[in-house]
């Protein structure tokens, strides 16, 4: 019995040795080389999954009125605080690969088609909350400016900025593939919970889609440029390392 | 005469390469995903949100959310591709038919007086109850990271929350198998039993 015991000590000692291990690998200069290898290996693969799984045409589950979440909706910003933005002066302007480029103020965006679901909104962070969007679906927009038949990615410019120690101001930008655009509940939302979009949720206007993770729902939209292929700055967090695709 | 005089040497364990392969890449994605997993849990825990426990940083592998993620999601494939070649292994050489703990083994622990048999039954019961386990870690993984595809996962588990629950839930189970199924094997076989089935 005491051989029992001191082996399962040792048996011990090397699994926690092991572990130790793993999570030396998951620091420093090691572990930024290490996660890299194992993004490039799996990002591909888990893409094509992705793109494999996901389909235009199929609906993301819709919720009932009382099952709003209000409280549980957090607000992320990369600035400290939302911009804001003059409704009477904002103007949204759609360009890029596309016949007949425009530059619509909110009146006339609310004069479009509208939308409303309630999805469940899923943050990269794990938390989740089933939430009210309102707005103009995205692929009426796009079926309003014609897209070249080249255009095949969706560039997106916020008017929200990120400061760095000298106060320079960098853009918020996201990028998106035209599948995911063209789904019926990816929408231009003004409008949450049934009550105009707040500034902190990215008023007068966000990107809102039950398909994407949060961080690819880029909010105060200024600008839509229809691209033929990715840029080199793929989005603001993306470009920190999250995976662009971002599919749920 | 003499040949019988001489006293036996217990022989030494002998695994399949195949069951050897399995233990060292399981373990070793095991140990990954759960690192990985306490990163992108401590980003918003799944008990009490931003504010609720952190768990600390020599128990996290990744260095950030993102990073965490890009461990997940690679071991995820190491992880579910290893779990679907080991069933179809232990389906094409018909182990399935009597690996696994049956009606015999919880007879046994109920009638059987024999020390050697009970220890036996419950060894095959908790090397069987890893099996659906490990597959409802992967089934509820795939619900968080599919919510739209695979909306009937989440609705089985009956929301979100309640799936982000059972699959933080599988690492403890897990872990408890790990030691009692650990423990049993040194119990019968000793420290060479244990250590046939990785070298």
């Amino acid at each position: 019995m005491s051989d029992f015991l001191r082996i399962g000590r040792r048996k011990l000692v090397s699994l926690g040795g092991m572990s130790l291990l793993l999570a030396a690998c998951g620091r420093g200069s090691v572990q930024t080389q290490i996660e890299q290898k194992l993004f490039e290996l799996s990002d591909p693969l888990n893409r094509s999954f992705e793109q494999l799984l996901f389909s235009s045409q199929r609906l993301a589950p819709e919720f009932q009125r009382q099952e709003i979440e209000p409280e549980a909706l957090l607000v992320n910003t990369a600035e400290d605080f939302p911009p804001q933005i003059d409704p009477g002066t904002y103007r949204l302007t759609v360009g890029g690969l596309v016949k007949k480029p425009v530059s619509l103020s909110l009146e006339e965006i609310r004069k479009l088609p509208y939308r409303s679901e309630i999805i469940r909104h899923v943050c990269v962070e794990g938390w989740a909350a089933i939430v009210q969007w309102g707005g103009l679906p995205l692929v009426e927009l796009l079926k309003f400016v014609q897209p070249k038949p080249e255009a095949r990615y969706v560039f997106f410019r916020s008017a929200e900025g990120f400061r760095n120690s000298q106060g320079e101001l960098y853009g918020f930008y996201e990028t998106w593939d035209l599948a995911s655009c063209v789904h019926p509940q990816t929408v231009m939302a003004y409008e949450k919970n049934f009550k105009p979009l707040p500034a902190s949720n990215g008023a007068p206007m966000r990107l809102a889609s039950p398909i994407k993770l949060g961080y690819k729902q880029i909010k105060w939209v200024t600008e839509i440029m229809l691209l033929a292929a990715l840029p080199e700055q793929l989005g603001y967090w993306v470009d920190f390392g999250y995976e662009w695709y971002g599919g749920i | 005469m003499t040949a019988q005089a001489t006293p036996r040497k217990p022989a030494i364990p002998k695994q399949a390469l195949a069951a050897k392969a399995f233990h060292w890449v399981n373990l070793v994605a095991l140990f990954a995903m759960m690192g990985s997993g306490l990163q992108i849990y401590n980003a918003n825990p799944v008990f009490g949100g931003r504010a609720g426990y952190h768990f600390p940083d020599f128990l996290l592998l990744g260095g950030w959310l993102a990073g965490g993620r890009h461990w997940h999601f690679f071991f995820m494939w190491v992880f579910g591709l290893n779990l679907l070649w080991y069933g179809l292994y232990v389906f094409f050489t018909r182990r399935w038919k009597n690996r696994y703990a049956g009606k015999n083994d919880l007879e046994a622990l109920q009638k059987s007086t024999n020390p050697r048999r009970r220890n036996y039954a419950v060894h095959r019961l908790v090397y069987t109850a890893f099996i659906p386990v490990l597959l409802l870690a992967l089934l509820t993984g795939l619900g968080m990271w599919k919510p739209v595809q695979f909306g009937w996962i989440v609705a089985m588990f009956g929301g979100w929350q309640a799936l982000r629950t059972v699959h933080f839930l599988t690492i403890p189970t897990v872990l408890g198998l790990m030691a009692v199924h650990s423990l049993l094997a040194l119990n019968v076989g000793q420290w060479k039993l244990v250590r046939s089935m990785f070298t």
